[in-house]
């Protein structure tokens, strides 16, 4: 008797998993021309398992309190037995799942993925960007070093520049008038339980956006012809498409240990990339260090405020890009999804990536 | 065209094997520096010596204090003699309690009582209190 096989069969009398697992894995076509960019979306997901896993394990040592944060941070660095692994590997993984998400935010533009009828995809993803900006910033604050303390107390102070709530929004913020063991209590809870499960809700309903829907076919090649808007629900299907296991899913898992391999050379040769020497020194709230810098996914928002003669509009400009990001499907309503026939957008999209470069580039040398 | 899809299907397989091979490796790379990360780690004080100064324990009086990790006891019964045992009673693990009164040891849990040098005098403690090697230094009481 084949155990496994009288497993399977017991499953399959009673929840129908075969029939389960056929429609989602061999049954499931996916376009022939799919490329590599929606890999990103299965790295991302490996990227943020193992930001879960080195959390809770982090979690075993670190204490959340303000005279012994930054003592429990050094000692699981310099007395837990590979303690700066799993520190530098969740440090490491939380700056590469920004920059796949904004690869994955870009390649979804650059396609026209986001266009109807998948703007609640779209919409989801976005939300998932922002919990993803959310994760860093409450993060960085937890080692109560002094790059934490500053850059939390200049991301917070931002607030304050919004009229008539601004003042009282930054207490709220914080949890007093500065930063302190409050803004410390409210950034753990939500780093280690809030976002995770805002996160667990939003990426479910992404998936389930992207599985209910259907992938979209890459807009490239001659055989490519827009999709017929509808205005009953169509399950976008691809017939004679290659099935997503085992096909796609060994380019997933490809992709997915090309992007494990990065996280592992920077751990292991490069960490120092984000950890400044300001992050080495405990946090005082009585000396400011000079140039005091947020990460390199804040700098331009920071070279924003800069800009602007005032913080209101600085604030305003950034929070109407955002906005324009969030809502652009219900603006781009065109099926037209081919880059070459979408001449103004991809100038702006262009446009887009230099200005966020731009910035970014000017605010680390400003 | 079959011939096509049978390479490409044996490609597959291939780089399926080799991907699962090297996911194999990196798991079980990883789990030995988890599985250190997780395991008791050892902090200064609880190998080797612990010194404790003499005129904290009393004639006939207890001094409570971490030993390798674990609650101990050093008694003084009469003057100039030391006496070193781990406070963990035998029975279920509870800490015991010195009772001056009596000069004996007392667990609060299940009534066990043990003497002075740990040995079980009532209740249901199996064995003794384990004991430790003291040593005087001068004003020092060194505990190994």
């Amino acid at each position: 008797m084949n155990l496994a096989k009288e497993a399977m069969d017991w499953l399959d009398r009673r929840l129908g998993v075969s029939d389960l697992i056929h429609s989602n894995m061999g049954g499931y076509l996916l376009p022939r021309n799919i490329n590599i960019w929606y890999t990103l979306g299965a790295v991302l997901m490996a990227m943020f398992g193992l930001q879960f896993l080195t959390g809770i394990v982090l979690l075993v040592y670190y204490v959340p309190h303000t005279e012994k944060a930054f003592a429990s941070v050094t000692m699981i660095m310099n007395e837990v037995p590979y303690g700066w692994l799993l520190r530098y590997l969740h440090v490491v993984g939380s700056n590469l799942i920004m920059v796949f998400l904004l690869l994955h935010l870009l390649s979804v533009l650059f396609m026209g993925s986001y266009k109807r009828p998948r703007e609640l995809t779209w919409l989801s993803g976005f939300g998932l960007l922002n919990l993803g900006f959310a994760f860093c910033l409450t993060g960085y604050l937890l080692p109560w070093s002094q790059l934490s303390f500053w850059a939390t107390t200049v991301a917070t102070d931002a607030a304050g520049a919004i009229p008539v709530v601004g003042d009282y929004l930054v207490a709220f913020l914080r949890g007093g008038p500065s930063v302190g063991e409050a803004t410390l209590g409210r950034f753990f809870a939500l780093h280690v339980m809030g976002l995770p499960m805002a996160f667990l809700g939003l990426v479910g309903f992404h998936l389930f956006c992207v599985r209910r829907i259907g992938i979209s076919s890459p807009p490239f090649g001659e055989d490519y012809q827009p999709t017929a808007l509808t205005q009953h629900f169509h399950h976008e299907e691809h017939p004679g498409g290659v099935p997503f296991h085992p096909n796609y899913t060994i380019k997933d898992l490809s992709m997915v240990f090309f992007a494990l391999a990065a996280l592992v050379a920077i751990t292991f040769y490069a960490p120092w990339l984000f950890i400044p020497l300001d992050a080495l020194d405990p946090a005082d709230p009585f000396t400011t260090p000079e140039h005091i810098k947020p990460e390199w996914y804040f700098l331009w928002a920071y070279q924003t405020l800069k800009i602007f003669p005032s913080e209101l509009l600085g604030l305003a400009s950034q929070g109407a890009a955002m906005g324009f990001l969030a809502i652009l499907p219900f603006l781009d309503r065109s099926p037209e999804r081919r880059p070459g026939k979408r001449p103004i957008f991809v100038a702006l999209y262009l446009l887009g990536i230099l200005l966020f470069v731009g910035l970014s580039i000017w605010g680390h040398y400003s | 065209m079959s011939d096509i899809s049978e390479n490409s299907s044996q490609r597959r397989t291939f780089l399926g094997i080799i991907l699962g091979a090297i996911g194999a490796v990196i798991a079980g790379a990883f789990s030995w520096p988890l599985f250190r990360f997780l395991s008791p780690i050892k902090k200064s004080g609880e190998a080797g010596q612990v010194k404790i100064p003499r005129q904290q324990v009393q004639v006939g009086g207890a001094h409570f204090f971490s030993f390798q990790g674990r609650p101990a006891v050093l008694l003084q019964p009469q003057a100039g003699e030391f006496v070193a045992l781990s406070a963990v009673c035998t029975h279920l693990g509870c800490i015991v309690k010195w009772v001056g009164d009596k000069q004996e040891f007392l667990c609060p849990c299940h009534a066990g009582r043990f003497s002075p040098a740990g040995q079980v005098l009532g209740g249901p403690p199996p064995e003794p209190l384990n004991t430790y090697t003291v040593a005087v230094d001068g004003d020092d009481i060194l505990i190994s």
